[in-house]
């Protein structure tokens, strides 16, 4: 028992770190989410061009960035970008890195919501002579959206839960500090057990969050 | 002595009666042809037969045995009934010869090449051998209750059951059905057929089971039925059956 | 910096590290499915009591990043008296998360099977367990066959955390490249080609067996 109070005491003694640390994991999930919704909603209007360039390109955007595994891409910018004398700081290699990442994602699921959708409506609307944006943002986004909400609150607990990856640049968010805790006093295993239930803890917070949002905005089928 | 006899049968689902005291009896090479309107028990009486659903209480006697108690081999009792579905119930990831096959090699312990052999004999006595290597998703529903017939004919079973064979299939499909059974009837099958289509029971049979409220209303030849019946429900059903036609 | 090295030498370098990164992925995919199965036919053959203990597993499992756990498990572990070898490290993290998803793809699967056919299985005289083996089992498989090879991309993309334990697959082989030659540029574009390479390898090995062995209207896509 000695052992969980040396712990504890560790744990008390470094939680300004530790809090810091949480701050800025809930800060880059915060951004990255954000940054990527916007993206994501971006290539997905690319994604519906006449072009057939523009399609062609955003089909490999999105492929590309869903089929390499995020830390490569993470490795791609923190490694790479100096060679062409350009530094950046861990944090924005993270959020550029997991941007690109999320927003081939969100971009897929609106694909697939849009592929649900009755293609009537949006003829409806041509024919009452809106325009290619309007329709996009007045008919099809409002309803991409709503159908996507699961998938969509899923990719934030991922982006939640994936954030920890950012430790491997040396971002020092709350995984990284719980590992100084960790390498003060040698008791590994509690401090990973304890930052497992952290996570746990915000993932349900998050689940909680998503499922009030879903009652309120999901569409009746 | 008749192949099933039901008596007394009786089956509550949360306290309500769906069947409120069933007496039947069905003789072997019999084409017994029960009608009703929905809700009025059939599809239960046909499951508890073969005790897919279990009964409140009454007997039922199947070639003399008394087939509700605990200790009867239920699985044995189904081998020994056919059963043909309303929706087919074919199963999706087995092509035609597979689906018939199934229970031959896996309940019946056949060789492949003797379930095989048993399922083509089915299969051609029904004339859709030629589809054998085909999945349920590439032909029709008439072909679909034929493949579902065979299936059920291929464990030579003691009787066949059907659950509103023609529900699910348009006017010439279903003629189609009734040909079948007419066809089983003429090799001597014994069948007991739930149906609210009248048309089929037309075709099949002149007398008719009616099955109203969970009890057996009448039994009687489809005529007499159909003719200003003074059982106002009997009446309505059939006298719509009539303007349907 | 050796200016020699070119894109090939590149290539040739980082394959060295294919054959691991393509055992860590097998080795936790065959660990996911073993779980995922285990709990699915727990969950569907009626075992109720086990329920709880599947929902928590299920539930806590997606809830944990898989860098902590892998974490936890590999350098964790020795603390309290118990040594994993790196593989066994990853399947134990990533292999039992995966897991926790595939369990909820079989059984949103076994939810499509049509319960009139499993009516007409029992009328036929068939167990229980027959009907799981000969009727269930083989559709769900079929059936869940897009998400099964989600979870196993997501797998892949997930293997280079092996090299945080050691495991010489081809992230480790980029991380010693880089160190050496300083092109992080060219070797971590590489590295997300080859990984792009083996997705698509997997994905027309399965798009193989699908063809093989799906009824017509099961095809996944």
């Amino acid at each position: 028992m000695s052992d969980w109070s040396i712990f504890r005491d560790d744990l008390i003694e470094q939680m300004p770190l530790i809090l810091g640390g949480l701050g800025k994991t809930l800060e880059l999930t915060a951004i990255i989410s954000l940054t990527g919704f916007l993206l994501g909603i971006v290539v997905f209007y690319l994604s519906l061009s006449p072009s057939r360039f523009v399609r062609s390109i955003i089909r490999g955007y999105i492929s590309f960035f869903i089929g390499m595994p995020l830390i490569v891409l993470l490795f791609l910018i923190y490694y790479g970008m100096p060679q062409w004398g350009i530094s950046l700081s861990p944090f924005t290699v993270a959020v550029l890195g997991f941007t690109f990442n999320v927003a081939a994602y969100n971009a897929a699921y609106l694909t697939t919501a849009h592929n649900g959708l009755d293609p009537v409506e949006a003829e409806a609307a041509r024919a009452q002579g809106f325009n290619r944006l309007q329709i996009f943002k007045l008919i099809t986004l409002p309803q991409v959206l709503r159908l996507s909400i699961p998938a969509l609150t899923n990719q934030v607990i991922c982006n939640l839960k994936d954030s920890s990856v950012a430790f491997l640049i040396q971002y020092t968010e709350f995984f990284a500090r719980m590992q100084e805790v960790a390498a003060t006093n040698f008791q590994f295993f509690k401090a990973y057990f304890f930052s497992a239930l952290v996570y746990l803890a915000l993932v349900s917070l998050i689940v909680l969050a998503s499922r009030a949002l879903e009652r309120r905005y999901i569409l009746p089928t | 002595m008749p192949l099933i006899s039901v008596h007394n049968l009786v089956k509550e689902f949360s306290g309500q009666r769906v069947l409120n005291g069933i007496n039947l009896e069905v003789y072997e090479g019999d084409l017994k042809v029960v009608m009703g309107p929905s809700g009025c028990g059939k599809s239960t009486l046909l499951r508890c037969l073969n005790r897919l659903i279990e009964p409140t209480s009454g007997t039922i006697h199947f070639r003399g045995q008394d087939i509700t108690g605990a200790d009867v081999d239920i699985r044995a009792l189904r081998q020994s009934i056919g059963f043909v579905f309303q929706q087919f119930a074919l199963y999706r990831h087995l092509s035609v010869l597979d689906n018939v096959t199934l229970a031959l090699l896996k309940l019946r312990g056949m060789s492949k090449a003797e379930a095989e052999e048993k399922a083509l004999h089915e299969l051609n006595r029904l004339g859709i051998a030629t589809h054998r290597d085909k999945y349920p998703s590439q032909i029709s529903g008439g072909q679909k209750q034929r493949v579902a017939l065979a299936r059920a004919l291929a464990m030579d079973p003691v009787v066949i059951f059907f659950d509103e064979p023609t529900s699910a299939l348009d006017p010439v499909m279903s003629r189609e059905v009734a040909d079948l059974i007419n066809q089983m009837r003429a090799e001597n099958v014994t069948m007991l057929c739930v149906t609210h289509d009248l048309r089929l029971a037309r075709q099949i049979s002149d007398r008719v089971v009616f099955l109203d409220e969970g009890v057996v209303k009448a039994e009687d030849t489809i005529d007499h039925l159909c003719n200003a019946h003074s059982d106002s429900k009997i009446n309505d059903f059939f006298s719509s059956g009539v303007r349907g036609q | 910096m050796s200016e020699s090295l070119g894109m090939l030498d590149i290539f040739a370098l980082l394959a060295n590290g294919i054959g691991f990164t393509v055992l860590v992925t097998v080795t936790c995919s065959l660990t996911a499915m073993l779980v995922g199965l285990l709990i699915a036919g727990t969950r569907r053959l009626g075992f109720r009591a086990m329920n709880p203990f599947l929902d928590v597993y299920t539930y806590v499992f997606r809830g944990i990043p898989v860098l902590v756990l892998l974490f936890m498990v590999y350098f964790g572990l020795p603390g309290i008296g118990i040594k994993v070898p790196p593989l066994m490290a990853m399947a134990l993290s990533l292999g039992l998360i995966s897991g926790a998803y595939l369990a909820e793809v079989f059984r949103g699967a076994l939810n499509a099977v049509d319960p009139a056919e499993l009516l007409a299985a029992e009328s036929m005289g068939m167990s229980r367990l027959q009907i799981f083996r000969y009727i269930e089992f083989p559709q769900m498989l079929r059936f869940s066959l897009p998400g099964m090879v989600n979870e196993f991309t997501s797998v892949l993309k997930y293997s280079p955390f092996a090299y945080t334990v050691g495991i010489p697959e081809i992230t480790k082989q980029a991380i010693a490249l880089t160190a050496t030659t300083l092109r992080g540029t060219e070797i971590y574009f590489a590295v997300g080609v080859l990984y792009f390479a083996i997705f698509k390898i997997l994905l027309m090995a399965v798009k193989f067996i699908e063809r093989r062995y799906c009824a017509p209207d099961m095809l996944a896509s």
